[in-house]
């Protein structure tokens, strides 16, 4: 067999039912020596150490999840998402995601509708966590900015999140961790942003037409349109405020850099 | 095209180059010593990180570079798949020379290995047949990435759980070979060679003594843990423990047949007090102290 070959079995083996380990196939049991351990047991090494970190990196980056519904579900869920979606890549910063999606249509999870926008969260604070550094918009330099050539755009680290559930309840919910609270998951959607203005991810509250304002800018929605586009969905959106305000937290990418 | 614009960002100003560490013995950087390696720097040589945890930038590029003011750094990658007989994928090479750039590592290396087969990247060091096929499979991937890299890099012995039938050499034959071909150095991990010769019934101890000594850049030690499996006992390398007592005597000969070679303290879960990695650390300078008959970290001076 061509080392392709040998290597693609392998991988197809790992990534398949458990008990296929049990008792390999014949022309892949022939691939190896195998003395006094038997051959399934030293498979298995190999499958634990795959799914096993694989499934840990997931975990690791769903703290607020795990607060949810617990490591073991967890574990199951992420252990189902890892063998359907193993990584493409040797860098697992971003490994995870398509979590949420996968929750959405995931049948033990139905009851927990509010469970697929959590994921989206967390994979949002992840990848502010792990985006490369650049400038921000500092107001010096928006000051000597022209304002018919101005063009704002999102520093890599922002990322946008709107759910019809209340994420930033929900997460405090998490982190007080109280056994004798309670909380509603219907009471009023949210819209965010998260980003890391320092060393942290961080999470922003945002108003529906400050939401929608930063949205069309991040996809490259020319600055008139995107504040004519805002104004017309949102009647009290005041874009001086916006801009001062974003201006403060330092959402937008420095000037020089963004051409 | 977002690779160009990358290519035309304002590069960081890189640290020094490096020089090989004066005291030969490290630790591995991980993220829950962050703040205690950087606040207060304990007394080891060097530190050796995994470069894919810092690709894309981030926040963990802050520590690091703090890390760096102060120690010297080997960059131990995980996830080039040297030994896939895809190429090596050309954005991790991108990745891993911007940080050699900005951080100018003493060594840099990977596995003998393969972890990505199609577009599945399984994460795991897996099992090459030594084998002609496999030895031009690596080597052509070592050569790409030394080339890309301007500098020769190191490749580890793997901890292996299986043994192809198809087998035409040893492990250190393969590794001799490898190192001859491409001109790469040896990483030496104690603890996989101790792992794979007790799983396929081999001598570690023949191992090491048929070893190039001359290509031998760097050692590495880690814990292993024991597992029953029907009559036998299978020993599977977690990076999860002390180093274990028949680990530290395969060490004391590796260290009497090559000398002073850089040795890193391996822990990669379960992590204990920082402390703990600094007395594992403080044990193989020992040994190298006694072994050698000098106090290795001035014989540099």
């Amino acid at each position: 067999m061509r080392l392709s070959e040998v290597q693609k079995y392998f991988k197809d083996t790992m990534l398949d039912h458990p008990k296929v380990l049990d008792t390999p196939p014949e022309d892949f049991a022939e691939l190896f020596n195998v003395g006094d351990i038997p051959l399934p047991e030293r498979l298995k090494v190999y499958r634990n150490n795959i799914i096993g970190s694989l499934t840990d990196v997931m975990i690791a980056s769903h703290p607020l999840l795990e607060k949810l519904v617990g490591h073991e579900f967890l574990e199951l869920m992420a252990r189902s998402f890892v063998l359907e979606n193993p990584p493409t890549h040797g860098c697992l910063n971003m490994y995870g995601a398509g979590f949420d999606k996968f929750i959405e249509s995931y049948e033990l999870a139905k009851a927990l509708p509010y469970l697929a926008d959590m994921a989206k969260l967390e994979i949002a604070m992840n990848e502010a966590y792990h985006a490369p550094e650049d400038e921000p918009l500092k107001a010096n330099e928006l000051a000597t900015a022209s304002p018919e050539d101005l063009q704002l755009k999102l520093r890599q680290n922002v990322q946008l999140v709107s759910s019809r559930y209340p994420l930033d309840k929900i997460r405090n919910f998490c982190i007080e961790d109280d056994p004798d609270k309670t909380m509603s998951v219907d009471s009023g959607g949210v819209k965010m942003m998260i980003y890391r203005p320092e060393l942290d991810s961080v999470i922003v509250k945002l108003e529906d037409g400050e939401y929608e304002m930063l949205l069309a800018l991040n996809q490259g929605v020319g600055l008139n349109e995107a504040v004519e586009t805002t104004l017309n969905a949102h009647k009290g959106f005041g874009f001086q405020e916006f801009l001062q305000r974003h201006i403060e937290l330092e959402t937008f990418l420095a000037l020089k850099t963004n051409t | 095209m977002s690779v160009h614009l990358k290519q035309n960002e304002p590069k960081p100003n890189p640290f020094p180059p490096a020089s090989p560490p004066r005291d030969p013995v490290g630790i591995g950087l991980r993220h829950p010593y962050y703040e205690e390696v950087t606040n207060s720097p304990p007394n080891v040589g060097w530190l050796e990180v995994h470069p894919e945890n810092y690709f894309g930038g981030g926040a963990h590029r802050h520590f690091l570079s703090k890390a760096r003011e102060k120690y010297q750094l080997s960059l131990h990658a995980v996830g080039l798949s040297l030994g896939s007989t895809d190429p090596v994928s050309e954005e991790h090479l991108r990745q891993f020379k911007e940080l050699i750039d900005i951080y100018q590592p003493f060594n840099v290396s990977d596995h003998a290995s393969w972890s990505a087969s199609g577009n599945a990247h399984l994460n795991d060091l897996l099992p090459l047949p030594y084998t002609k096929e496999s030895l031009d499979t690596l080597c052509r991937n070592v050569e790409r990435t030394q080339e890309y890299f301007g500098r020769t890099m190191l490749v580890e012995n793997p901890s292996t759980y299986v043994a192809f039938a198809e087998n035409e050499m040893s492990e250190h034959e393969f590794m001799n070979r490898l190192s001859e071909k491409t001109g790469c150095g040896i990483l030496l991990d104690i603890n996989n060679i101790f792992v794979q010769s007790h799983n396929h019934g081999l001598d570690p101890f023949e191992y090491i003594d048929g070893i190039d000594s001359s290509k031998v850049g760097e050692m590495h030690l880690a814990g292993h843990i024991e597992q029953e499996v029907g009559d036998g006992i299978i020993l599977i390398d977690t990076h999860s423990r002390p180093v274990k007592k028949d680990v530290w005597d395969l060490y004391e000969h590796a260290v009497r047949r090559l000398g002073s070679v850089p040795t890193l303290i391996e822990w990669d879960q379960d992590f204990p007090p920082l402390s703990k990695l600094v007395e594992e650390a403080n044990k193989a300078r020992d040994i190298m102290n006694r072994i050698l008959n000098k106090d290795i970290t001035n014989a540099a001076e």
